[in-house]
């Protein structure tokens, strides 16, 4: 019996050993390079993504026909072959013509081929799948013509005869066919004729197969054709990609550089808290930081041993920094209380104070690097208390003898304008901008109570409505610019989370894509900024610019303009010294 | 001589009461209103004019903050304290003085209070962040089940409350967890409102007061002037408020300058850790937190820490003497 107990209780202690002993799915090996992210991706689904870290991972593990590319400033070929050719038909309709690269093939070595374009279309289209943001995006892609004679080839029948369609129409994650409908179930559908009634059966199976893959929390399931597959994450952790072995585009002579993939292994981090991202990219826990604050950016690059261990980059970016309103809450639905309110940003003080003065404040969500479209004729937007009351006097608001505003409501309802201001937790430029907004409220008797969020909570609560005031980063780039999901009515419950639109913006947002020259396209992007700058459904504060730490075991990291701000795929490794 | 030698060896007892006096007059006079955050001059190091302790990263003046910090010392430890001890003095008194048989109640009360901690325990996260309003509204609502079970000949029958294990079960629950997890844990869950922290740290910190009550209880109950008190007819009730509270409660009273500083502790470091007040609250925790932000700006640390520090060291001082 004792024996028995013995080596029991060896064999616990065995265990206990090896467990300590094997690696975890967090092992660094040196060739894995660990990046910081400020959130987790929380959905991988495809159909579904929406925060930058679920498509940086999107455009490692898939591929899309075309890729924004900023040094060439447009959408250069990834998937497709050679850039497309379109052909008008009739006034409105526009066929875009795109050819597949030969060597592009599956995991499973099928090639990938134009009836996979044909079925991820379908699959954007299905109802019974959660397809509204393609719908706001993609919804003007009608039909796909196959071409008989070349299975590579085929043809899109786009609404709209503009530039902005045919780039756009190239800017969706192609998804195979073999994994998602083995069978071919959708092939014998018409793109256009899936929602009727006689294909609902089909249509409605398909969508159960599908939402039963859960391709939200296991993206594994879904391999695509990119460099990298999935091989752990732990949500709000940490997430792993390891690149294929044998991918594709290895194949390819000189690949150009949305083709290039160099780290064998990419392990992101997440890890919310700016000053914890600063210690583990200083304990070397980490080998990447972007949008680092400027503060301690300007310190790490003054600090002497951060000077040897790490490297420093920074570029104009296309994100910038917004107060938006929730124009469905009553205080916030008239435009000259946004205006008012917009007026207690003290905006150059708020780039002085987080930014160290590097970032462009701005009339409107175009850069103003993009002189083209950029509306100069617009104020920037300044701070005025006084200009602020006046303008809550003209939205009916009256000042109460204690300080504070109310106004007459719908249904004889008094209103009190009082607000709350949410944001991601762990962020200081996020908390002085709420905290000076505070102030600057509270001086002229508007309550503002402060609400830093748990980044997941906090975005589950703007896609509720569940907020007044909120901080965020938007993104944007100079080659497309179609607001739909962001602005649209037609993205309120997805990207629109203002819950902001009129008749009016919704004209112009679906005016601009097809705008078939390149003075119209301005013309009517400076009349768009100028309806946004009296409704601010947002108040842009400032765009940001860029600023990247890394660690000197990286080579030069390719850095730029768009989210995230590098190219992870392009990172290469510090090529050590050899010794003889 | 002697005269000489006792004021040599008071003049601690007179730091600490300076200090702590300094420290509450601080936070009766401290302005409510929040001075704008100086953005022009974030970070600044202390002894330049216009911000003697200098600033944090949002551009607060640190002074400003240290007093205004020291009221909400004062709002939230004070009250959190008092609770603390009365919660602690009533279960213990309970504990000691009824023990396991001796305490009977109605059924009626008993399913009562039962659904009124049941509740309690489930809905703490909403409760917290309703604060003292939840609390009522919770009580109301037990005191209303109470009532109608009360009604019923079930309900009026007499049951015999284990107190004693019930309390004792209770304080062995919350002491195999370490203070700072479950508050965080409670915290993390729903950032609670001022009210809300007050009352999270008073169940949680409740333990230590009740032990001693419970112990203080117990040997006074055996003295000979309570049985003969009880003999005479007295009722639990004046039993407790005449005879046994007089002698237990100086056995409480001096732990209050050690519950205090066990609060402020407990609170500066849930706001150094970003889950206690709200961020525009002023707080020395808060204040210290932006060393993390700018691990350079020496002020943030040394002026919040040196007051923090003191204040402890002088309340601690202060209930060793009483002891």
């Amino acid at each position: 019996m004792k024996q028995i107990l013995f080596g029991l209780v060896l064999l616990v202690w065995a265990g206990l050993g090896l467990s300590a002993c094997s690696p975890t799915t967090t092992a660094t090996s040196a060739e894995t390079i660990r990046i910081r992210w400020a959130r987790d991706p929380d959905n991988l689904d495809p159909l579904l993504v929406d925060n930058p870290s679920a498509f940086e991972v999107t455009n490692l593990l898939h591929c899309s026909l075309l890729k924004g590319n900023e040094a060439q400033n447009r959408f250069v070929p990834w998937l497709a072959e050679a850039q497309p050719t379109t052909r008008p038909l009739g006034d409105s309709l526009l066929l875009v013509t795109y050819r597949l690269r030969p060597q592009a093939t599956w995991d499973n070595g099928s090639p990938v081929l134009a009836r996979d374009v044909a079925f991820t279309l379908k699959v954007m289209n299905c109802p019974g799948l959660p397809i509204e943001r393609d719908q706001a995006t993609f919804g003007f892609i009608r039909n796909i013509q196959l071409d008989a004679h070349d299975p590579r080839q085929f043809t899109l029948v786009c609404a709209g005869q503009s530039g902005d369609r045919v780039s756009i129409s190239g800017d969706f994650s192609i998804l195979p066919e073999y994994v998602l409908d083995p069978r071919g179930t959708l092939r014998t559908v018409p793109l256009p004729q899936l929602a009727l009634p006689r294909f609902q059966s089909v249509a409605q199976a398909f969508a159960r197969r599908y939402q039963a893959l859960n391709l939200a929390r296991h993206p594994e399931r879904l391999p695509g054709c990119g460099a990298y597959t999935l091989t752990a994450w732990q949500p709000g952790r940490y997430l792993t990609l390891r690149r294929k072995a044998r991918w594709w585009a290895d194949s390819l002579p000189a690949p150009p550089p949305e083709l290039q993939a160099f780290p064998p292994q990419l392990t992101y981090q997440v890890i919310p808290d700016a000053t914890t991202a600063t210690m583990a990219l200083r304990r070397g826990e980490i080998d990447l930081y972007a949008l680092m604050p400027a503060a301690e950016f300007a310190r790490l690059q003054h600090a002497s041993p951060d000077q040897t261990s790490l490297r420093f980059y920074t570029t104009n970016s296309y994100e910038f920094l917004t107060a938006n309103f929730n124009v469905r809450r009553p205080a916030l639905r008239d435009a000259l209380t946004r205006q008012a309110l917009t007026y207690l940003f003290d905006i150059p003080a708020l780039i002085r104070a987080t930014q160290q003065g590097a970032a462009s404040p701005s009339a409107g969500p175009i850069s103003p690097r993009i002189a083209r479209y950029y509306n100069d004729s617009l104020p920037l937007p300044s701070f005025s208390p006084a200009r602020a009351a006046a303008l809550l006097r003209q939205a009916r608001w009256q000042r109460q003898p204690d300080g504070s505003w109310q106004r007459q409501g719908a249904q004889a309802t008094t209103e009190r304008l009082q607000l709350t201001i949410s944001y991601r937790a762990g962020e200081p430029s996020f908390e002085t901008v709420a905290l000076q907004f505070r102030s600057a409220a509270l001086a002229l008797g508007i309550p503002v109570q402060l609400h830093p969020t748990e980044q997941s909570l906090l975005s589950r609560q703007l896609r509720a409505g569940e907020y007044d005031m909120n901080i965020r980063q938007l993104a944007g780039n100079p080659f497309s610019y179609d607001f739909t999901s962001l602005l649209h009515s037609r993205g309120i419950g997805n990207g629109n989370t203002t819950g902001f639109s009129t008749p009016q913006t919704d004209r112009l947002i679906e005016a601009i894509p097809l705008a078939t020259s390149p003075a119209e396209k301005a013309r009517l992007l400076r009349k768009f900024q100028r309806a946004l700058a009296y409704e601010r459904p947002f108040s842009v504060l400032y765009f940001m610019r860029y600023r990247v730490a890394a660690s000197r075991r990286l080579g030069v990291v390719p850095v730029m303009g768009l989210v995230p701000g590098y190219e992870a795929s392009r990172i290469r490794l510090e090529k050590k010294p050899t010794t003889r | 001589m002697k005269r000489q030698r006792r004021s040599r060896r008071n003049w601690p007892r007179v730091l600490a009461f300076g200090w702590l006096t300094g420290v509450a007059s601080a936070a009766l006079l401290a302005p409510s209103s929040l001075l704008a955050p100086d953005l022009l001059h974030t970070n600044q190091p202390p002894f330049l004019p216009s911000h003697w302790l200098g600033t944090d990263p949002q551009g607060q003046d640190v002074a400003r903050a240290l007093v205004q910090g020291a009221r909400t010392i004062l709002l939230v430890s004070l009250p959190a304290a008092i609770l603390t001890l009365l919660l602690g003095a009533g279960l213990g008194s309970i504990a000691g003085f009824w023990g396991n048989t001796r305490l009977r109640l109605t059924r009626s009360v008993g399913v009562a209070g039962a659904a009124l901690v049941l509740s309690a325990l489930l809905f703490a996260a909403p409760l917290l962040a309703r604060g003292v309003v939840g609390g009522i509204g919770l009580l109301a609502a037990a005191a209303l089940l109470g009532w109608v079970l009360h009604r019923t000949v079930w309900g009026r029958r007499p049951w015999a409350l284990p107190a004693d294990a019930l309390v004792a079960g209770l304080i062995v629950l919350l002491d195999s967890v370490p203070l700072l997890i479950l508050v965080l844990l409670v915290a993390a869950v729903q950032r609670p409102s001022a009210g809300g922290l007050v009352l999270l740290m008073a169940l949680t910190c409740w333990t230590t007061p009740a032990r001693l009550m419970r112990a203080a209880t117990l040997q006074a109950r055996g003295h000979t002037y309570v049985e003969a008190a009880r003999v005479a007819g007295l009722s639990d009730w004046q039993l407790l408020r005449w005879h046994i509270w007089p002698v237990t409660w100086p056995v409480v009273l001096v732990r209050f300058p050690l519950t205090v500083s066990l609060l402020i502790g407990l609170e500066t470091t849930l706001s150094f850790l970003g889950v206690g007040l709200p961020p525009d609250t002023p707080s020395w925790g808060r204040l210290l937190a932006g060393i993390r932000q700018s691990p350079t700006a020496w002020w943030l640390l040394v002026w919040p820490g040196v007051t923090l520090l003191l204040t402890i060291l002088s309340l601690q001082y202060l209930s060793r003497r009483k002891m």
